[in-house]
């Protein structure tokens, strides 16, 4: 039973309620930090870490925790986890660190973590407020790479820094550039939710 | 309703006090390699703009030993200046001087080269700022700072560059700004101008007294 708890909360993070093209969160980082799936990778590396530990930070606090002070708390939380991951990255790998710059310490502000902390953490128990964390960080994650695998492609030729088209190849310059990626994005959530019509139509009201 | 208020406070006091511990611990535990990064990437700025960057796939190891090889640092009036010498280590070709001052949104960090008559600049970089990105934030661009290389260090009314409309520029003492960051680019050509005028006096004093 326990177990297909977790399943429905993970399918909920990477499908039903994925943060990125369900609820339209966390855009700015993942327009600005998808251009080099290198640097993709550990953004949502970083991201899944400071969700699951906020939650589950979170989650552990929610019985002390007076209500009236919350957001004041879950804010502290957050940016604590997002300090350490920034000096982590700092300290190991600087090259990335710089790539990524002050997207980093703007996981802060990504409205995805305080929005779990807040809408399922804050009511929870800690494994489930983990593994949604998990989820909800993993649901991002793969828009990430979708969205950087196909602006690298197009734009570098490569995929992980490694030639993969020939080198006569016209570089797609624009797909390197911020409206590649609103391209990007736009034509993934446009596909993604066509896939999902029916499902809104029954629920027409909500929109 | 007092107690409550209390116990807000005690609470978030003692919440901050263990996050802001656990934070400084790691900065502590990690404080040694973030500066030893920060300095392999100064070494790696000052070889560029002198132009001996060696390719970019060497080692850390082997960028600090060409380092000290061939850069020595001094301190002249409280002013840092590297030295930097030929392959053979012995010859001077040039000297590399911070360059410091305030952007147009924060502080602008940068680095700069010149040969060793003072008449030349070898290269000049740009590695810390808070400009906007796309915008300001192209003076870390190649094709800005490239601009620079080869100029003749000539002052006209004390000033040495000109930052011109982008495409206009065309004198030995102009370089094109940037489109749209009339700002940075402004700000730069101000703290270029101070800080060349104070490093060249500073080295042509110290070359003529030696």
């Amino acid at each position: 039973m326990a177990r297909s708890k977790s399943r429905k909360i993970i399918v909920k993070g990477l499908w039903k309620e994925n943060p990125v093209f369900r609820q339209i969160l966390g855009i700015c980082s993942a327009l600005a930090v998808t251009n080099l799936m290198i640097n993709t990778l550990i953004m949502s590396i970083s991201v899944v870490f400071v969700l699951a530990m906020s939650n589950l930070t979170v989650s552990l606090l929610r019985n002390v925790t007076p209500p009236r002070i919350r957001m004041m708390v879950q804010v502290l939380i957050i940016a604590s986890y997002v300090i350490i991951v920034d000096i982590m990255l700092k300290a190991y790998l600087p090259d990335i660190s710089e790539a990524l710059g002050p997207y980093v310490g703007l996981i802060i502000t990504n409205c995805i973590i305080m929005g779990r902390c807040e809408g399922f953490a804050r009511s929870n128990p800690p494994w489930p407020s983990v593994v949604d964390g998990f989820a909800c960080g993993c649901g991002y994650a793969v828009i990430l790479f979708l969205v950087a695998f196909f602006r690298e492609f197009l734009g570098f030729g490569t995929v992980f820094g490694m030639s993969v088209l020939p080198a006569q190849w016209t570089r797609w310059t624009i797909m390197v550039m911020a409206p590649g990626a609103f391209f990007m994005l736009a034509g993934i959530i446009w596909i993604v939710r066509s896939f999902e019509k029916k499902e809104e139509e029954q629920i027409t009201g909500r929109s | 309703m007092i107690k409550n208020k209390l116990f807000s406070i005690v609470y978030m006091f003692l919440l901050t006090l263990f996050f802001t511990g656990l934070v400084s611990a790691v900065h502590t535990f990690n404080q040694e390699e973030i500066r030893l990064n920060e300095h392999i990437k100064l070494q790696k700025i000052i070889l560029h703009v002198l132009g001996m960057q060696p390719d970019s796939n060497v080692s850390d190891n082997e960028i600090s030993r060409i380092f000290n090889k061939r850069i020595k640092s001094e301190e002249q009036q409280g002013r840092i200046i590297y030295r930097g010498y030929g392959p053979d280590g012995t010859t001077l070709v040039g000297y590399a001087f911070p360059l410091f001052g305030p952007g147009f949104w924060g502080p602008v960090f940068g680095m700069i080269a010149v040969d060793d008559q003072l008449e030349k600049i070898h290269g000049i970089a740009f590695y810390k700022h808070s400009e906007t990105p796309g915008l300001g934030g192209r003076i870390t661009e190649e094709w800005f700072v490239r601009q620079f290389k080869g100029k003749r260090l000539v002052p006209v009314q004390q000033k040495y560059f000109f930052l011109r409309p982008p495409g206009t520029a065309q004198a030995e003492n102009e370089v094109d700004a940037i489109t749209g960051a009339t700002g940075t680019s402004r700000a730069v050509e101000k703290l270029l101008n101070s800080n060349l005028a104070e490093y060249l006096a500073l080295l042509a004093k110290h070359a003529s007294g030696t």
